[in-house]
């Protein structure tokens, strides 16, 4: 019961983070129209691959549509490193105009009193997510290197989004000059004018600029929700299979149990135990065998989750075990705590209806 | 309590044939008193107690307690008689090998709902009564087989029943623990007034018994009386 427990807390608990991971994305470009180089391959809001955009001439180019109130150009750039067994971004940089930060990055305050955000100007002040900060131990006045150009860290951002945690954030100059990509961007968020709809924005964007794509939030959200929305249902069928596979065990186990004990149960018959006193004995147990399994596999399922996330993310363990409630969220817990208990006393039924049909008469005259 | 049997037959289907373990069994056992029922093993002396005791339904015949025929008893009027006014002792002791002695003895008191203290005391003082006082937190397994037999004994008397019927409670002792046993049994009969209704093939029984007994092939004569 415990390894079927610590089965569904890790494997669980792993697709709940990075389907979790996925979905926050939608939070970034809130209400704005995404344009991206039409070869780009995007999850909600990140283009993950594909090509630049000519910052000042695509700028120009939708400066001329109707309906647009703001342009922000943005550089996204994943910094992927395979070391090991690591195959998922270790770290992203994003370059954003300043004062449009707040606009893309929705209210995003600082860690301490001591950081600052960047300006325009600055030519090697950054932010850093706190995860990364905790894992390098940096702190504002640490300097970093990042293709090899000498960065600041003038702040250390203070939020719960798994994607910002990983994230080097820095004036859009800066990022374009970091990454070798001067004058160009991938992202550009087009924010429509109030009551104009996202929809006929990206017609008027697609229809004048040949070389881009324009996604609406929904259809942003249409391409990412049927893949979460299957691996989310692959995982409670997964867990689904493990508990009925469980409850079966259960049974079965607690069928020889009681058949090994059918002597005890005779005897309870013999001296006038009431049939619900029998019925629960079993019941009784094999809650207990769901209440221990429970916790053990929550515990070590837990540990097994934060092993997988520091695997894939190249974290040390360590910095994950502060922020486990995250990975492993206590809702979900006690959601499998709750599943387990209750399908060890469904599995408990049949052994215990046996049990109660020992009658000392028919043991005895088995046994001699 | 009084037992009474009126034509009592068993019988049971082994394979295509069937086998009569009672046939037409009379008897009856008086309040108080100390009955021994003596046969060769196979002769239906537990068929009989399992009747008597409410463990198993006659094919025929009727089981009288106190002039109430007890077929017409529920599940679980038999269960509460059982639980209140009878004792058992099994050759084989039974004990839940999972608790210790005095749980053992409890356990019954713990099923008619006693409080927690008087199970507590009356455990104590059934121990101490067969000679076991010392013995309060051992399990089962930590005994030797007389001292087993004697907690089965203190656990048979937890409800103070009526009646405590004993199947071969000396058939798996020794010839002195054996007689430790027939004593207790006799100073239950005697001191505690129960009446006791006991199986055997142990002739130091039959000597201390008030009626005895004899069945053979499922039939059942008097053998003597005091």
């Amino acid at each position: 019961m415990a390894l079927a427990a610590t089965l569904v807390i890790a494997v669980g608990a792993t697709t709940m983070r990075y389907t979790t991971v996925v979905k926050e994305m939608s939070v970034l470009f809130h209400g704005q129209v995404m344009v991206t180089s039409k070869d780009a391959i995007v999850v909600q809001a990140i283009p993950i691959f594909g090509g630049m955009l000519p910052q000042n001439f695509t700028i120009k180019e939708l400066e001329g549509i109707a309906g647009i109130e703001k342009v922000t150009p943005v550089l996204f750039v994943t910094n992927t490193t395979f070391s090991g067994l690591a195959s998922m971004p270790v770290n992203f940089s994003m370059g954003i105009p300043v004062e449009d930060w707040p606009a893309v990055l929705g209210p995003t305050p600082l860690k301490g009193s001591s950081g600052h955000f960047p300006t325009n100007e600055s030519n090697n002040e950054v932010v850093v997510g706190a995860s990364m900060a905790d894992q390098y131990n940096w702190m504002v006045g640490s300097r970093i290197v990042l293709n090899e150009r000498e960065l600041t860290i003038v702040g250390v951002l203070d939020t719960k989004m798994a994607l910002l945690n990983r994230c080097i954030i820095m004036p859009l100059k800066l990022a374009q000059a970091v990454h070798n990509n001067v004058g160009n961007v991938n992202i550009v968020a087009v924010k429509p004018v109030q009551g104009y709809s996202q929809g006929n924005l990206t017609f008027a964007i697609k229809g004048k600029i040949n070389y881009v794509k324009a996604l609406t939030e929904e259809e942003r959200n249409d391409v990412v929700q049927p893949i979460i929305a299957q691996i989310e249902s692959w995982n409670v069928g997964m867990q689904t299979i493990i508990l009925c596979m469980s409850l079966i065990l259960v049974m079965m186990v607690t069928v020889m149990s009681v058949s090994e004990r059918r002597r005890d149960f005779a005897t309870l018959d013999a001296i006038g135990a009431p049939l619900h006193y029998v019925f629960s004995v079993v019941i009784l147990e094999t809650s207990l065998i769901g209440v221990f399994g429970a916790l053990i596999g929550i515990g070590f399922g837990s540990l097994v989750a934060l092993l997988i996330a520091s695997i894939y993310t190249n974290i040390p363990l360590a910095l994950f075990f502060p922020s486990v409630f995250e990975i492993v969220p206590p809702l979900y817990m006690v959601q499998m705590f709750v599943a387990i208990v209750f399908v060890c006393c469904i599995g408990g039924i049949v052994p215990a209806l046996n049990a109660t049909r020992m009658h000392v008469a028919e043991v005895l005259r088995a046994e001699y | 309590m009084m037992i009474k049997t009126l034509d009592l037959t068993k019988t049971y289907q082994v394979g295509s044939s069937e086998v009569t373990a009672l046939d037409k069994v009379s008897f009856e056992v008086r309040e108080e008193s100390f009955t021994a029922i003596v046969g060769p093993s196979g002769a239906g002396k537990s068929t009989l107690l399992n009747l008597v005791g409410l463990n198993d339904h006659p094919t025929s015949g009727k089981i009288l307690i106190d002039n109430a025929d007890a077929s017409q008893f529920s599940a679980g009027e038999r269960r509460k008689i059982r639980l209140s006014r009878m004792g058992f002792v099994f050759q084989t002791f039974n004990l839940i090998p999972t608790l210790s002695a005095v749980e053992n003895v409890e356990l019954p008191m713990a099923l008619a709902k006693k409080s927690r203290k008087e199970q507590r005391e009356a455990a104590a003082r059934l121990l101490e009564t067969v000679g076991l006082s010392h013995r309060l937190k051992h399990r089962p397994k930590e005994l030797s087989i007389g001292e087993m037999q004697r907690v089965s004994i203190a656990r048979a008397l937890a409800n103070d029943p009526e009646i405590v019927i004993a199947d071969e409670p000396t058939g798996e002792l020794d010839a002195k623990t054996a007689k430790e046993i027939i004593t207790l049994l006799f100073e239950v009969n005697r001191k505690e007034k129960k009446t006791i209704v006991v199986a055997t093939h142990d002739e130091k029984v039959v000597e201390v018994a008030d009626t005895v007994y004899a069945i053979q092939d499922g039939k059942l004569r008097l053998e003597g009386q005091r």
